[in-house]
């Protein structure tokens, strides 16, 4: 086949693809606070000197830390593999039953008004309950996925309802399929709010493992916090909170990372002195 | 080529109504009786929000008719160009332009390649890659006009497709629009509230009453010369437009 112009072809100088390197200098900004604050910190330990367990020094919660790394690495492994089933089980059953709500306007109707009511509920009263009805381990995935599927659901819906209705009267014009439809454009249009929804459900998911851990548990790095802190041991206990801190920023790093891989037409090139 | 062969058809609406909601029940379209001739351009003017995009969606097949009637002389294929470009931000330009065959069950590849070939067409040759954020608004418009051509379908209708470029750029699109027209003859249906575009592209310029959308006159460009666009002003101001 051959293709030739039927109009004056246009050459605007257009950036394409801009690779956008890793800044140290925005790393440095992002973990500048954060040090201040732990250097602060370790200065009024050094001045005031409050007993240590009451307040232990940064100096002192990582030699603590160091000295029960193995009790660390237990109890974090733990709480990791929760977090992570428990996310996993969010996203599957929030996404599906996002789906539904938007396909169907009874689903809708019936469901919808209650997911949001069930957020009333404090969770946190459920995990006695949770484990007296079943395994502590399921208790646990359990209640870090009621926890964190309230953000997957309410993004998805909302992602899926807000297709862009020009869009969809074009391709709808073109003859497309309902289904092709919901592939190719609802779901494809829905992704940037589901994603922004599994940011805040992956953080939520260590939240949910933990208040399960504190309640009802006697593993994991919020049994872990229980324990240590019944005993005194509060350097301990500041060790597996500061533990807690780094896997819920590794969570939230995976899914923006994902996020960064699914969607490239959201990486914008940028020009020098614009943001 | 594929398009050379291609006939456009003539629409016929007759007497077509519709009313839109329940509470209150708002007529839209109170009784639109026009035709489009096959391979002209028929524009249709008239106030906003007076039904002309929904009378295109009752064209196009995407809301149903609910009185009168809407019959092509032959079969044909609609395709429907939006104010806004309606570019999926998620696909390069490629493949926008591709969904037009990718609808048809066409394979990727091959739908691929043949809006490559439509976008070379339009002048767009070498930004294939491009997301639509990256190109400027005449360039995704062109974009759109690729798409269209790739439904490969006799009936294009335009519902303000220049509306949000600037003045220069709606000037560039209308010579585009002509070159493209001048190698793939279709029947085309411009929806626009510029008179000036309308005496500009069309054969034909019909006249909309504000809503529920009637058409209440039907000027020929070529009879009326350098007064068409005179002849429209006055055709509005007898609609009830308030001009």
């Amino acid at each position: 086949m051959t293709s030739a112009p039927v109009v004056e072809p246009v050459t605007a100088p257009v950036p394409i693809h801009v690779r956008r390197r890793i800044s140290w200098a925005r790393v440095a900004l992002a973990i500048a606070l954060p040090l201040v604050l732990i250097g602060i910190w370790q200065v009024c330990c050094w001045i005031f000197a409050p007993r240590e367990w009451i307040l232990p020094s940064p100096a002192v919660v990582a030699q603590a830390g160091w000295e029960v790394r193995d009790r660390l690495w237990y109890h974090a492994q733990w709480t990791t593999v929760v977090t992570a089933i428990g996310f996993a089980l969010a996203v599957i059953v929030g996404s599906l039953l996002a789906a539904l709500i938007a396909r169907s306007r009874i689903a809708g109707l019936m469901l919808y008004p209650w997911i949001i009511v069930s957020q009333t509920i404090p969770l946190v009263a459920l995990a006695p309950l949770l484990v007296l009805w079943m395994p502590e381990f399921g208790a646990m995935i359990t209640l870090a996925a009621l926890i964190s599927i309230f953000p997957v659901i309410v993004a998805g819906v909302d992602g899926l309802r807000a297709t862009d209705p020009e869009l969809l009267r074009a391709v709808r014009a073109l003859g497309a399929s309902p289904r092709w439809v919901w592939l190719h454009v609802r779901i494809p249009a829905a992704l940037p709010r589901w994603f922004t929804g599994l940011r805040l459900a992956a953080v939520f998911s260590v939240t949910g493992a933990v208040v399960g851990e504190l309640v009802a548990s006697a593993r994991g790095l919020g049994a872990l916090t229980r324990l240590s802190a019944g005993q005194f041991e509060t350097p301990v206990t500041f060790a597996a909170v500061v533990i807690l801190a780094l896997i819920g920023i590794a969570m939230f790093l995976l899914v923006a990372i994902a996020e960064w891989a699914a969607l490239p037409y959201l990486r914008r090139a940028t020009r020098p002195g614009t943001r | 080529m594929p398009h050379e062969g291609d006939m456009g058809t003539t629409i016929r609406v007759d007497g077509v109504r519709l009313t839109l909601g329940d509470d209150p029940p708002l007529p839209v379209l109170g009784g639109v009786d026009m035709v489009a001739r096959a391979n002209a351009v028929t524009a249709i003017v008239g106030p906003s929000g007076c039904g002309k995009s929904t009378l295109l969606d009752v064209i196009a097949g995407i809301t149903p008719v609910q009185e009168g009637s809407v019959t092509f002389d032959a079969d044909a294929r609609v395709a429907l160009m939006p104010q806004r470009d309606a570019l999926m931000p998620w696909r390069t330009l490629r493949d926008n332009v591709a969904l037009a065959a990718e609808v048809r069950g066409v394979r990727r590849t091959e739908a691929r390649a043949l809006a490559d070939h439509e976008i070379t067409r339009v002048g767009l040759a070498g930004f294939g890659d491009h997301y639509p954020h990256a190109l400027s608004g005449g360039m995704r418009q062109r974009g759109a006009l690729a798409r269209t051509l790739l439904a490969q379908s006799g009936v294009w209708l335009l519902d303000e497709p220049f509306g949000a470029l600037d003045a220069l750029t709606r000037a560039e699109m209308h010579r585009v629009l002509r070159a493209v027209r001048a190698h793939t003859p279709t029947t085309l249906v411009l929806v626009t509230h510029d008179i000036a575009e309308a005496v500009a592209l069309a054969d034909v310029v019909l006249v909309a009453s504000p809503a529920p959308m009637r058409i209440t006159d039907a000027i020929t460009v070529a009879d009326h010369g350098a007064d068409a666009g005179a002849c429209v002003l006055d055709a509005l101001r007898a609609a009830g437009v308030h001009a």
